[in-house]
């Protein structure tokens, strides 16, 4: 019964999300209270069906219901039990299913948080959403239904696959789609935006947490698949330029630009139609990664030949949402009225030196990514672009984003003073000279440029240091005065400057990988390999038996360079004799941010063994970073302005001392 | 009947979600931009008051965010004036909607592509049935206890030629290796994971299938199958001359009788030698236990070996009935029918291809390529 | 400075940026893509030696040499050519003998390919997509195994 319920609770979803898609839509036309209100139940409703699907997927899962075709060909009854919760996304339609669950969530959570949107545009907001989720319900409904059965149903499950036995692996694709898909929400405010034909300040206000929520799973969600990468692959590189990686990478390029746009519409009235652009863009950018991801283009051009139904469908989808949004941008884009002035040198004009970065980078990955598939596609010709022609592309345009980066949140608005701001980053400045004359003395010359990214890595820290000390006051006031005026800045400053932290710690981690250090070599036990100051002597190898593995552990003594033991490190190489797989399990050592890495090749007959072993220094930096991105989003969304708008507490808001910080 | 009973209530909140905000009335109660403007004229006055702006600088913001302000209350006001009791006719077609056609809808797609009648099946609640199941599921299940017991031969050795059977050739290969790992090698084991491999490839003896095969006469110069087996290997590497010659040995030490004498002549045959008239090679040659022992072994797995080739044919043939655009298969189809020995077949299927591909010169071309080379067509 | 200024000056900095990103895309896709070949293409287009490239197909059964300090070479196949293939360090867990495999790095005088990176299937249910495509070519690769390669 359980599976039935699910499947029906999917199709009465598509049929709510029907209703949702038109009544508001025609609600909002005819301005009928009744029919746009429709919106908010009808959402809610369509996020609890899709739910109960989901959750009768899993319960599928769980109890190994073979009778269901998705079951029996992704799951094993003696997978352990946490594996079976995560292979529910873990294959193709689970893991569209799970997309429709987020973007479910998405319109529930604006059907429930966004009180302080306009009627009118909340009710375009959801049907424009609906439209999104009506197009994958069927997609799933008609080529990927996981609820399909099979009369007999056989006794065990077909698939056990080792290498998606990984916890890593199956928790950042949930979080990455929730960034992905958070990106609708954006769109269906654009969208709606553009079927109103006004747009204005007030608008991205209300747009910005949503970006901002699906931002921040996004740049968790990308960190968390690098992490896995690097542990997991066995060879320690954390990015690879990959298509698939870089699919994920657009959507967050054009999703940061979009904040920052959001910032200039919201204050100043200006690059309305930029803004849009850009909302329709993030979320255009994560079709396409899932088209990419989904149709098999990638991985083989063999399974979109055979199964064409999958590919060519996401395709449609694909162009009927990109291409009617940008339609409409272009039929009401001109409509839309100018906005502000401003002068190029002024926070505005910081920001949109911004946005011109990110998505120029943004179109040379975007560039990289599709070239050899558009090449293939006209000539035949195989090509790959790989590491080399993103570092010669990407990294230039970076480099000045950086640089400019400190300079934004110190201009004033309208009409800045750039050599008044570079006066005030003197500090940032020195900061970051000194960093790179310390690196150069401590790494010599070995890299000309790897110590300037470090300096400028530093410098930008620096510069949001300083933004956050000149707002407080510190240095300059008396300490309670600086108290109050830090709890009375707004929580989006702090934002800002701890989300320029972290990206700056990531450019650190990732600039330090230049001096890692590798060792490949082969050891026999007792003999001991150095690297970067620490001595590891390879102790014993050892045979284990697991659940359904049998596995070689090599057990190593890591020494510093007094002798003293700092730890041990076991890799080690599992076989699975049902499957004749192997999967190689590295070992890291953490001494503060930099990591020991050590991998293990074949075996040789003479009793030696081949080792990877590598210093990373600084590593965790990267990832580091990247939460502390994560927290700088966090800390604006908690911005009591981004709530403001809702009836009530506007009210009490106009009415209180304009002077009294609100929290 | 419970599974409707559930359907209906999740049908009804799903139209309870439709008509709920149909039956309230007033005016929408969201919020508004000039909310957002007070606000902005607020935060205005903070900044002012903590110095983080300038007098004038704050003077321009608040003349600037105050026209959005009245600009905004402005279109409210329109907006408020311009209303009009919206018609009744709209709300009762949503009525409509969400009484007729949502349950309708929603019933009439899911009959199309659910499947109400199939219960769910917990694997707690199946196990208890376990006995009288299918060949597949036995299978399974050993494949389970081997999950548990790596190490356990005998377990593989009754489980390859099961997967030999069923057509999982990789499986059975890598079973052969496996009671190769655990007990250690004998002519024989070498010869069956030859054999496993070489039905993986469709009948073509690769280099790792060959080695198998070169080490278990180095065990056993006897083994007949290997024996045989290497000669297949020389015809596929196009040593025709060492596959009679190999052959032709094997033929001259038969045992009288030996049923797998028939299959070496047809091969012979095939590679267009004249296979000696079997002479009754003296019964001493072959030392008197082992020959009866290679004899059993190989008259076994010669009609194992046999059953699986003709499955194999004959699935690639339907296969063909269904979808005849495949030119690899109909290749694959001809080869294996000629190296069977089944000129007639061949034939007869040569014919069936052309006729596949009359409409596609190009691949018609291939086809008749490939029948030429094969020497079909005489 | 008056809007249509503020615009042009806008518009040329975009139009600059994006210059500056073209050259870039350009000077990077000239000099640092690598092109894919199956033995048959290296052997019938008599590719210059010295050229960066990835070859793939299947490793020739038997082929496989392990010298001293992790040096391993092999020969890369795909049933019509093979290719000699060195290279010093450890190979993927999936790299087995019949197996797909692609290669990324030079082709010497002699014929030989020199590998700086070698990639196996990334699990068992996986080929490498120009693997697949450089047997589809020579016939080797049969659509029964489609299965295989889907998931």
């Amino acid at each position: 019964m359980i599976p039935e319920l699910g499947h029906f609770a999917l199709v009465l979803a598509l049929a709510l999300g029907l209703v949702q898609a038109i009544g508001p839509l025609a609600g909002a036309h005819y301005r009928d209270a009744a029919l746009m209100r429709m919106a908010d139940s009808t959402a809610l409703m369509q996020f609890v069906f899709v739910a109960l699907s989901f959750a009768a997927l899993t319960v599928c899962y769980v109890t190994s219901d073979f009778s269901v075709a998705n079951v029996y060909e992704n799951s094993h009854s003696t997978m352990p039990l946490i594996y079976k919760y995560t292979s529910v996304w873990g294959n193709h339609e689970g893991s569209m299913l799970l997309w429709v669950l987020i973007l479910a969530l998405f319109g529930a959570a604006v059907a429930a948080f966004g009180g302080n949107l306009p009627a009118t545009l909340k009710a375009n907001v959801l049907a424009v959403q609906s439209w999104i989720a009506c197009a994958f319900y069927v997609f799933i409904l008609l080529t990927s239904n996981p609820f399909l059965r099979i009369a007999e149903a056989p006794l065990e499950g077909r698939d056990l696959n080792p290498i998606l036995q990984d916890i890593g692996l199956a928790i950042h694709p949930p979080l990455l789609y929730l960034g992905y898909v958070g990106f609708s929400i954006s769109f269906s405010f654009a969208v709606a935006a553009l079927i109103e034909g006004r747009i204005d300040a007030a608008w991205a206000r209300w747009v910005r947490p949503w970006t901002l929520a699906a931002w921040m799973f996004l740049t968790v969600g990308i960190s968390m698949g690098s992490y896995w990468a690097y542990y997991e692959l066995g060879w320690g590189g954390f990015w690879f330029w990959d298509p698939v990686e870089n699919s994920s990478l657009m959507p967050w390029l054009a999703g940061t630009a979009l904040l920052h746009s959001a910032v200039v519409m919201e204050k100043r009235n200006a690059l309305k139609i930029w803004t849009v652009l850009l909302a329709i863009l993030a979320f255009s950018l994560s079709l396409l990664g899932t088209f990419l991801v989904r149709s098999g283009v990638l991985t083989s051009v063999h399974t979109f030949a055979t199964d064409p139904s999958r590919g060519v469908f996401i395709l449609a989808i694909l162009v009927f949402f990109i291409g009617g949004a940008l339609a409409l941008f272009a039929w009401r884009a001109p409509l839309l009225k100018q906005g502000g002035l401003f002068a190029p040198v002024s926070r505005e004009g910081a920001l949109v030196f911004n946005n011109l970065f990110l998505t120029t980078a943004c179109l040379t990955v975007f560039v990289g990514t599709l070239y050899p598939l558009a090449l293939e596609s006209v000539t035949g010709e195989k090509i790959s672009v790989g590491p080399p022609f993103f570092n010669l592309t990407f990294a230039p345009l970076f480099i000045p984003l950086l640089f400019a980066m400190p300079f934004g949140p110190l201009l004033a608005w309208k009409r800045g003073d750039v050599l008044g701001v570079a006066e005030r980053l003197m500090a940032a400045f020195a900061v970051g000279i000194v960093a790179i004359a310390v690196t150069f003395v401590i790494k010599g010359g070995q890299s000309v440029l790897a110590p300037f990214g470090i300096g400028l890595g530093v410098y930008v820290i620096g510069g949001a240091l300083i933004d956050l000390v000149e707002r407080t006051g510190l240095f300059r006031l008396p300490l309670a005065t600086v108290r109050s005026r830090a709890a009375g800045l707004p929580r989006s400053v702090w934002g800002t400057a701890v989300a320029h932290i972290g990206i700056a710690m990531s450019l650190i981690g990732i600039v330090a990988q230049v001096w890692a250090d590798e060792r490949i070599v082969s050891l026999k036990p007792q003999e001991t390999v150095s690297i970067a100051g620490y001595t590891l002597s390879f102790d014993r190898l050892t045979q284990r038996t697991g659940s359904n593995f049998r596995e070689q552990v090599a057990k190593f003594t890591v020494r510093n360079s007094g002798g003293t033991v700092v730890g041990t490190m076991d890799p080690s190489k599992r076989t699975f004799p049902a499957r004749a797989t192997t999967t190689t399990e590295a070992s890291l050592l953490t001494r503060g941010t930099s990591q020991l890495y050590l991998s293990l090749g074949d075996a040789n007959d003479d009793g030696s063994i081949a080792v990877r072993l590598y210093h990373k220094p600084l590593v965790l930096l990267i990832w580091l970073g990247s939460v502390v991105m994560m927290l700088g989003g966090g800390l604006s969304l908690s911005d009591r302005r981004l709530r403001v708008g809702a009836p009530k507490p506007a009210k009490k808001a106009a009415t209180k001392p304009a002077l009294q910080p609100a929290e | 009947m419970t599974l409707w009973f559930v359907f209906a209530l999740m049908t009804a909140a799903a139209m309870f979600a439709v008509l709920w905000p149909l039956s309230r009335r007033g005016p929408d109660d969201g919020g508004s931009d000039v909310a957002v403007y007070r606000d902005q004229l607020d935060e205005i006055g903070r900044d002012r008051a903590a110095g983080l702006i300038g007098v004038a600088e704050a003077e321009a913001a608040y003349v600037e965010v105050s026209r959005r302000l009245i600009a905004a209350a402005d279109a409210a006001e329109t907006a408020m004036a311009g209303r009009i009791e919206p018609p009744v006719w709209r709300r009762r077609a949503a009525v409509v909607v969400a009484f007729l056609l949502l349950p309708a809808g929603a019933t009439a797609l899911y009959l199309t592509i659910g499947s109400p009648q199939l219960p769910g099946e917990r694997l707690a609640s199946r196990e208890r049935v376990a006995q009288n199941s299918s060949i597949a599921n036995l299978v399974t299940q050993a494949e389970a206890h081997l999950e548990r017991n790596p190490g356990d031969a005998r377990g593989y050795e009754v489980l390859a030629p099961i997967y030999l059977r069923m057509g999982r050739f990789a499986d059975a290969a890598n079973a052969r290796r496996r009671i190769l790992a655990i007990s250690g090698e004998t002519a024989e084991r070498q010869t069956d994971l030859g054999e496993a491999l070489t039905a993986a490839n469709n009948g073509i003896v690769t280099d790792e299938a060959k080695a198998a095969f070169e080490r278990a006469l180095v065990l056993d110069a006897e083994d007949v199958r290997a024996r045989f087996f290497t000669g297949i290997a020389a015809e596929q590497d196009g040593q025709r001359d060492r596959a009679a010659a190999i052959w032709r040995g094997m033929l001259e030490k038969a045992p009288p009788g030996a049923p797998w004498i028939q299959t070496i002549q047809q091969s012979m045959a095939r590679i267009g030698v004249t296979p000696p008239v079997a002479a009754t090679p003296p019964v001493a040659a072959a030392p008197g236990p082992s020959a009866d022992d290679v004899k059993a072994s190989a008259e076994m797995s010669e009609a194992d070996r046999d059953q699986m080739i003709r499955g194999m044919v004959a699935r690639l043939a339907d296969r063909l009935k269904e979808n005849s655009d495949d030119i690899e298969g109909w290749q694959r189809l001809l080869r294996a029918y000629m190296v069977m020995g089944e000129r007639d077949k061949a034939t007869a299927a040569a014919a069936d291809a052309r006729r596949a591909f009359a409409s596609d010169p190009d691949k018609l071309r291939r086809i008749d390529g490939a029948i030429k080379s094969m020497g079909i067509d005489g | 400075m008056t809007r249509k200024q503020r615009r042009l000056i806008l518009i040329g900095s975009s139009v600059g940026v994006l210059a500056i990103a073209a050259a870039l895309v350009l000077g990077a896709l000239r000099d640092s893509i690598v092109f894919f070949n199956s033995p048959t293409d290296i052997v019938e287009k008599q590719t210059a030696p010295g050229t960066r490239m990835r070859i793939g197909g299947l490793v020739k059964a038997g082929s496989v040499e392990r010298g001293e300090n992790l040096r391993v070479s092999f020969a890369v196949t795909d049933g019509n050519h093979d290719i000699p293939v060195r290279y010093v360090g450890i190979v993927p867990d999936l790299f087995r003998e019949g197996q797909g495999v692609v290669a990324e790095g030079k082709l010497e005088a002699g014929g030989t390919f020199v590998a700086d990176m070698v990639l196996a299937k990334h699990d068992e249910n996986y080929m490498p997509r120009e693997v697949v495509d450089a047997l589809k070519k020579s016939g080797r690769w049969q659509e029964g195994e489609a299965g295989n390669v889907a998931k």
